[in-house]
């Protein structure tokens, strides 16, 4: 077995484009991307979930793809571009993904909300009118614990302006 | 949960990264996407002191070479695999598992290389260490084997789980891995030892570069199955896959390539069932004949609580559906179900 460096790297700058305005930051490399983006810069919208790779709560867009921030190195986003969820609404005005989202009852206690917003408009920026099979495809990165997928299911199809949504029973 | 301290080098080449790969040694550990390596460093399956990153490394598009192969540059993330209509003109099969893996988010991030390097898995290996085991296991540098007590000294019965590399055997493809000094080349299923402790023969200080598929042979057809629960965000418990040619005649068998893959230490490939089918005509009885010879002559491990008796069956039902499936595009001529995703 391998043993770690016992001495502290150095640290390094980066830049990053956060919801379009630069940051300069100094970090080590083993920062990963949600904890700069929840406590150096404080946006606290992506959720840290199962720290693994495997539920979605801290997906945000690099670039303009949907990417897991837990289980990327900051160092290695380096002059790209960020969006979180802080940035989908205009002021105080929603964008209509949210609001489907609220009127379809897809957010019950909301955790991983923030990353299937961000999946769903990765999802509608190349795919405007996606059918059942491809939203269900596109959110298997992003577990739900609470509304049971259909209510977000149909927030989707009501965001893309399409047919198909099913009544929720409780 | 925050990552022990590490270096982070970040080489503008191939061959820069395989000098300082040399230069390091096995201290060193190449970071492609992250989704396999960060987890494991979390859990300190891996703890390597230096990363070396290929971010700043552009992968090469999907091309064909001289000789007719369509190569694939390791650095190609799985989400580009999956949506190439190159790869999906010119193999499917591959296409369609790197459509399976993970979900979305994995495939934007991880990479062709990262996948066919992937650390194997194990119910005890994949979890937090210090919170439960009091000491760690062969893979983890110690002295003992936590699923199989009475497992000698470094024998690790785990499963590699790539759900690519089985669809590249069946393809026929060949690996090409960059090395300080020298390149070499090898079919897939040579990378792989079937040995759990070091599942590939990558060298410290080498890594992979591209991947080569041959183009198909005539009257040729794929199959290809990934066992679930749940259907999405999961790693397999059976993978088949299959390609397979019929003769000028249309009706007999010319070439069969069959491989299991997730149920043990690496993928493996079922010659004993190819060369039955192989002269004969794929009927109901020989494709239900091949699955069952298939699956008596490949090794199996007990994984991820499924029983070996399970995972066999699963992998016979599926075999036969996959020849099926592989043997009615062959006779369907050129396309050959290519875009049926
Ligand atoms: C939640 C979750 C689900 C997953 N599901 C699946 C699944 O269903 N199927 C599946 O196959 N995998 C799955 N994976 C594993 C992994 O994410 C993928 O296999 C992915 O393709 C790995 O690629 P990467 O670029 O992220 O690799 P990394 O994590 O960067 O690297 C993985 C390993 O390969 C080495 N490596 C990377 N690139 C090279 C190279 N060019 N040459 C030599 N060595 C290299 C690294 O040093 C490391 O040891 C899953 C992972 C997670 C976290
Ligand atoms: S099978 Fe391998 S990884 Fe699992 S406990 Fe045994 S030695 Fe460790
Ligand atoms: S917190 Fe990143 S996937 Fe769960
Ligand atoms: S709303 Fe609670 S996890 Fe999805």
């Amino acid at each position: 077995m391998i043993e770690a460096v016992k001495s502290r790297s150095r640290k390094r700058l980066i830049t990053l484009t956060v919801n379009g305005e630069e940051h300069e930051i100094a970090i080590r490399p083993n920062a990963m991307l949600v904890d700069v983006v929840r406590d150096q810069i404080g946006l606290t919208g992506t959720k840290s979930g199962c720290s693994s790779g495997s539920c979605g709560a801290c997906t945000l867009l690099i670039d303009g793809r949907p990417m897991l921030a837990c289980s990327t190195l900051a160092v290695e986003c380096d002059g790209k571009a960020i969006r979180t969820v802080e940035d989908l609404a205009d002021g105080e005005r929603l964008s209509p993904i949210q609001e489907a989202f609220l009127d379809q009852g897809a957010v019950q206690c909301g955790f991983c909300t923030p990353g299937m917003l961000m999946s769903v408009t990765a999802l509608i920026a190349s795919n405007p009118k996606p059918s059942h099979q491809e939203i269900k495809k596109a959110l298997e990165g992003n577990l739900c614990r609470c509304t049971g997928y259909n209510a977000i299911f149909n927030a989707v199809l009501q965001a893309t302006g399409q047919d198909g949504i099913k009544p929720i029973m409780f | 949960m925050i990552l022990y301290d590490f270096e982070h080098e970040r080489p503008g080449s191939l061959q820069d990264v395989a000098a300082r790969l040399a230069e390091l040694g096995p201290t060193a550990g190449i970071l492609a996407g992250g989704t396999d390596l960060l987890p494991n460093m979390r859990l300190k399956i891996r703890t390597p002191a230096t990363l070396v990153s290929l971010g700043a490394i552009a992968a090469q598009p999907p091309g064909t070479d001289t000789d007719g192969w369509l190569r694939i540059d390791a650095l190609t993330r799985l989400s580009e695999i999956e949506n190439s209509d190159t790869v999906r003109a010119a193999c499917p099969m591959f296409a369609r598992s790197a459509h399976v893996v993970g979900s979305n988010q994995i495939r934007q991030a991880g990479t062709l290389g990262g996948n066919l390097c992937q650390e194997i898995r194990c119910l005890y290996l994949n979890q937090e260490h210090d919170f439960q085991f009091v000491a760690p296991c062969y893979k983890r540098g110690g002295d003992c084997c936590y699923p199989y007590p009475k497992n000698e000294k470094d024998f690790c019965a785990s499963v590699f789980m790539s759900d690519i590399a089985p669809a590249l055997i069946a393809l026929g493809s060949d690996i090409e891995l960059v090395g300080a000094n020298a390149s070499r080349r090898m079919a897939v299923e040579d990378f792989y030892t079937g040995v759990g402790m070091t599942p590939t023969v990558l060298r410290a200080d080498e890594l992979v570069g591209a991947v080569m598929v041959p183009p198909p042979p005539p009257n040729s057809g794929w199959g290809y199955h990934k066992s679930t629960i749940r259907g999405g965000l999961e790693f397999a418990m059976v993978v088949v896959a299959a390609r397979v040619a019929l003769g000028e005649d249309g009706e007999t068998c010319a070439d069969a390539r069959i491989v299991i893959g997730a149920v043990s230490e690496g993928p493996s490939r079922a010659r004993g069932a190819e060369s039955a089918l192989v002269g004969a005509a794929p009927t109901p009885e020989a494709i239900a004949a091949a699955a069952s010879a298939a699956v008596a002559e490949c090794r199996f491990l007990p994984h991820h609580n499924f029983s070996v008796e399970y995972l066999k069956q699963n992998a016979e039902v599926y075999l036969r559906r996959i020849l099926s499936e592989a043997f009615g595009r062959a006779k369907t001529g050129p396309g050959k179900g290519g875009q049926d995703q």
